[in-house]
């Protein structure tokens, strides 16, 4: 490989290569190929067990890959799983704590788990910092889905890793939250996070992703910018087929993934 | 890792410290039971009385109470939460399984305690230890069954009623291990199932100077029982209700 191609393969928070992943005799994942830059959010779209939640669990290591690569920075995540574990952030699509530890116990935990020595005041601080001071005694289930999202958000996020993966991070929110939250995830962009998230909101894709990519049927099919993506499809027939007017990203995404109902 | 791991298992067993503390009285309630039952002293007498009571409590805590703890967990995504770390998955398993064994012996000497008013059984120092350490030992057999039980079953409601089922043929089968009470085949079956085996090894911590052959045996027994079902319970262990 040239000079020119492993600068850019540095520049890479995240290089996953020809994924391939089966449950069974059914392919969940098949083929799957994702670039995410230094400082990016790339959002993966797609309709209901279109794949997105298997890719980022062989990403995060919860399912084992038939084939492929997967590079978080310069570490392979299946030859150093531990490595790479220590350099991502993880918010799963259902997150659970252990029910009876308070959300400070919950915070110390993580803490010690990513070896980040913390003090109670500490963890008061950061808990402070996502409007969650006075919840701190409080146990998990006690707290609002919004509260809940923030210490899911607080623990994947407190080892500051380079990478921060996202399963549907807004889903449930009512609007104030969801903006907090795209407030929150803007934020770590500026301070140089990549974040790949999945989302089933086109609008959420189009407000903090830079790059989205929509996956149906284990396959990935195409990948841009939100704009980009428009621009590319807008006189695909199967896009102006349900387009109302001007042509959205939703309308792209139906028109590309079709309109029947799916799990 | 494992440290913060223990920290958090040890404080969620602590503050289920209702539930840990029911865990004590079936033991307690046996060991009334026998020495005051007609049939008692045909079981084996005080000392093997004090190893069923003890054997009970060391399997309500693996097979009931860990295995409903790990069977929740899981279905509410706990595992997948911790997995997602760089803690090994050893440890996550090794500090639930650790936590599940000082319960026990905090049973074991709360029934050891008991065993000296209600049956006037009193070991010497060296015999308190040897049968501490036999428990810890004997755990590995049910928390084993405990592994086998949640590993293999996904479902939550399955795991608690086969929990519940699975106490005849490996606990309460091993009441008679030494009484001839059902005939000496029911005897023989009864001594070297997994309850069976387990009251002949902390009976004979109990008593090391009448440590005999069976004791050897039933120490190899539970040596099998142990590599067996823990090996079933880890090798197959699912991780996700998924």
């Amino acid at each position: 490989m040239s000079d020119t191609g492993q600068t850019a393969r540095h520049a890479l928070a995240l290089q996953v290569e020809d994924l391939r992943v089966s449950y069974g005799p059914k392919r969940a994942v098949d083929g799957v190929a994702l670039e995410i830059n230094e400082g990016e959010i790339f959002g993966l779209l797609g309709p209901n067990g279109a794949g997105k939640t298997t890719t980022l669990s062989a990403i995060e290591g919860l399912v084992r890959p038939d084939s492929g690569s997967i590079r978080i920075g310069d570490i392979d995540a299946r030859t150093n799983p531990a490595a790479a574990k220590a350099r991502m952030g993880v918010q799963l699509q259902s997150t659970s704590f252990q029910s009876n530890l308070t959300i400070r116990e919950i915070v110390r935990l993580y803490a010690g788990l990513y070896g980040v020595p913390l003090t109670r005041a500490g963890i008061d601080d950061l808990l402070a910092n996502v409007h969650l001071g006075e919840e701190a005694s409080k146990r998990f289930s006690q707290l609002s889905g919004g509260q809940q999202k923030r210490v899911s958000l607080v623990i994947a996020t407190i080892q500051s890793p380079p990478l921060v993966l996202l399963d549907e991070p807004t889903a449930g929110l009512d609007p104030q939250a969801r903006r907090q939250l795209w407030d929150r995830i803007e934020r770590l962009r500026d301070i140089g996070r990549s974040i790949l998230l999945t989302t089933h909101s086109m609008e959420e894709a189009q407000a903090v992703c830079h790059r989205v990519a929509i996956i149906d049927n284990g396959k990935l099919i195409t990948v841009d910018t939100p704009a980009g993506l428009i621009e590319k499809h807008k006189n695909d027939p199967r896009v102006l087929k349900v387009a109302h007017g001007q042509v959205t990203l939703e309308d792209v995404f139906i028109g590309l993934t079709g309109s029947d109902l799916r799990d | 890792m494992l440290r913060a791991l223990l920290e958090a298992d040890l404080t969620v067993q602590l503050r289920n410290g209702r539930a840990l503390l029911l865990t004590f009285f079936p033991p307690l309630a046996v060991l009334y039971g026998l020495s005051t039952a007609k049939r008692g002293a045909q079981l084996g007498g005080p000392i093997v009385n004090v190893a069923l009571a003890l054997t009970l409590g060391i399997a309500l805590i693996a097979i009931l109470g860990y295995t409903a703890s790990v069977a929740r967990d899981r279905e509410l995504g706990v595992f997948q939460r911790l997995r997602v770390t760089p803690a090994p998955t050893w440890t996550i398993m090794v500090s639930r399984l650790s936590v599940q064994v000082v319960s026990m012996l905090a049973m074991s000497v709360v029934v050891l305690a008991a065993a000296a008013v209600i049956e006037k059984v009193t070991l010497d120092p060296a015999a308190y230890l040897l049968t501490l350490a036999m428990v810890i030992f004997c755990s590995a057999v049910f928390l084993g069954v405990g592994q086998a039980l949640v590993g293999l079953i996904k479902s939550v409601d399955t795991v608690n009623a086969l929990g519940r089922l699975s106490f005849l043929p490996l606990v309460a089968l091993g009441l008679f291990g030494h009484s001839d009470v059902f005939g000496t085949t029911f005897e023989t079956i009864s001594r070297w199932s997994p309850g069976g085996a387990v009251a002949t090894l902390l009976s004979g911590a109990m008593r090391p100077v009448a440590w005999t052959a069976d004791t050897w045996w039933a120490l190899l027994a539970s040596v099998l029982y142990s590599i067996i079902f823990a090996g079933i319970g880890i090798r197959w262990f699912q991780w996700s209700t998924r």
